[in-house]
């Protein structure tokens, strides 16, 4: 579904060293989502996703796997990680093993799971972070962007999760430019705020061209591109995602075939990352991180 | 990066971390270690931070003889960075932490960012028979924070096994903790002097640790409580932000939040 752009030059790709597996990231429910966001990532939606969801039994050994290399986090994605049935026996899996975050729309957090989460939360050895996704402080450009009606489902959402002390983190993606002076980060923490949340947590992502986005942009990293930056704020330097299909690079790019390591276990996959997809120019030039800090 | 190691062993060591800039703090947390029968005293560095005069704090830890090593204030300062490195994206954050450091950096003397930039990374020392390594922000990275609620325990031994150490001592966190992997490993933040630690109090802590030979590793968190009132006004008379005084005074965080994990930040105030 996303071809990469053709390099600008012949310049062969940079490589990103690998320095050590920081953040799993699991991609529980492939790309099946209740909600088609005009600029997702992996062009999830609600029917035929491309990418499939993982069985539980593959997911607590890829959890073990990075465990065991020392891990430090667990990111649960999709789609929509709430669409997986066995979604909160496997929170617990994972937070017996390492602090764990679920990237939400949070359309589906009604009150018995969010009562479950802060059980789950309150009886966990580490950190359990919920970062539920929503763009724009404005409801009627937030459901242009994310589908009618989610704005107000993933403010009840947070409410939901705050009422049980789990702090959610409002993530959003840099869509366009905000209007007015007011940047976005401040708009949405002002948002929060106005809502009653207490502790307003807000993470701002930039869009990459990949997905629905793919052919808004990039290019390639060059290894002189790469000299200029420290390769350690790459993310792809220490991460790795699981996905139907195997082991890949990073997040953003998940499921795809130019990111798929050749490896069948996390210990084999931890290589230097070739950076030949035009979103590998987005990290480059922002830094940006999926991890919450 | 440079790493020194000692050539002796010791039984019983003081360290702190985060001074801040707060010599008051320091002053009391000298005397408190002194009086605790401590061998050697050591910082685990960021000398500079929010708190005011950033020259005041260095003859004190000269004329203790502190051992310190280099944190992330003190390489920026040191070398004359654009900005702290503390690695904040958060914008709220980034505005503080912009104010801090432009203050410390333009008001740290030239001897003082000399000697900063000279200190050593890494020491390792033998504490009775445990090999201790001590860093500022993890051994595998001076920027890293080590909260107790995201660093498992897979990770822990990871680190120790990396710098071949049974014990691990860190800061730059913050808000000191102590744990102890099933195999007898350490790993211990000990906390920062430089500002209370979220807690609703204005205490600070530093952490004393014991190792007679063939016994387990002895950690002793010790609060510190400091004429914070005068430190407070002396920031207020400097136009340091009435955001890092509030934190003086009250003993809860007020910027900075967005590096906390859930767990830590649930228990502050904002």
């Amino acid at each position: 579904m996303d071809a990469p752009a053709p390099a600008a030059t012949l310049t062969p790709p940079a490589a990103a060293p690998f320095r050590h597996l920081d953040a799993l990231w699991v991609q529980i429910t492939g790309t099946w989502c209740n909600l088609q966001c005009v600029h997702c990532i992996n062009a999830s939606g609600p029917t035929e996703p491309w990418l499939a969801p993982l069985e539980a039994g593959e997911v607590c050994q890829r959890i073990d796997e990075a465990a065991a290399l020392g891990v430090k986090e667990v990111y649960f994605t999709g789609g929509e990680p709430f669409l997986h049935r066995q979604i909160l026996p496997l929170l617990q899996f994972a937070l017996e093993r390492a602090p764990t975050t679920v990237l939400t729309n949070g359309t589906l957090v009604d009150e018995a799971t969010a009562e479950a989460l802060g059980a789950l939360a309150g009886a966990a050895r580490y950190s359990l972070e919920l970062r539920v996704s929503l763009d724009d402080p404005d409801r009627a450009r937030n459901d242009a962007i994310r589908g009618r009606g989610s704005f107000d489902r993933a403010l009840r959402a947070i409410r939901r999760l705050e009422a049980r002390g789990l702090l959610p983190i409002l993530t959003a993606t840099e869509v366009d430019p905000a209007p007015g002076g007011e940047t976005r980060y401040d708009r949405l923490r002002r948002l929060l705020l106005d809502a009653g949340v207490r502790k307003p947590r807000v993470k701002i992502l930039p869009l990459f061209p990949v997905g629905r986005m793919a052919g808004h942009g990039g290019g390639t990293v060059t290894p002189e591109m790469l000299q200029s930056i420290d390769p350690a704020r790459l993310q792809c330097s220490s991460s790795r995602a699981v996905a139907a299909g195997g082991i890949y690079a990073c997040p953003i790019l998940a499921g795809l075939p130019e990111a798929r390591m050749p490896a069948s276990s996390l210990a084999e996959a931890l290589t230097p990352t070739p950076l030949s997809h035009p979103a590998c120019l987005v990290c480059w030039q922002t830094g940006a991180s999926c991890r919450n800090a | 990066m440079r790493e020194i190691t000692e050539p002796r062993s010791f039984r019983r060591i003081a360290v702190f971390g985060g001074v801040y800039s707060n010599a008051h703090a320091l002053v009391a947390t000298l005397a408190d270690a002194r009086g605790r029968g401590a061998d050697a005293l050591f910082c685990l560095g960021d000398l500079g931070g929010v708190g005011p005069h950033p020259d005041r704090v260095f003859p004190l830890l000269h004329d203790a003889g502190v051992r310190a090593i280099q944190g992330n204030y003190d390489l920026a300062v040191g070398q004359g960075h654009p900005d702290c490195g503390c690695g904040y994206t958060d914008p709220r954050d980034n505005h503080f932490a912009r104010i801090s450091y432009a203050y410390t950096l333009a008001r740290t003397s030239t001897e003082h960012r000399r000697w900063m930039t000279a200190l050593p990374g890494h020491r390792r020392l033998t504490l009775g028979d445990h090999a201790t390594v001590l860093c500022h922000g993890s051994p595998r990275g001076v920027s890293e924070f080590l909260w107790e609620s995201t660093t498992p325990d897979g990770l822990v031994a990871r680190l120790l096994g990396e710098v071949r150490a049974d014990v691990v001592l860190c800061t730059h966190s913050g808000i000191k903790w102590h744990r102890r992997l099933a195999d007898g490993r350490h790993l211990v933040n000990v906390g920062v002097i430089g500002r209370p630690e979220n807690d609703g109090t204005p205490r600070v802590w530093y952490t004393l640790l014991t190792a007679e030979p063939g016994r387990d590793l002895e950690v002793e968190f010790v609060p510190i409580t400091y004429d914070h009132e005068t430190l407070a006004r002396e920031m207020e008379a400097e136009g340091l932000p009435p955001e890092f005084v509030e934190t003086v005074r009250t003993g809860w965080w007020t910027t900075c939040l967005e590096v906390l994990p859930a767990r830590e930040r649930a228990r502050g105030r904002f």
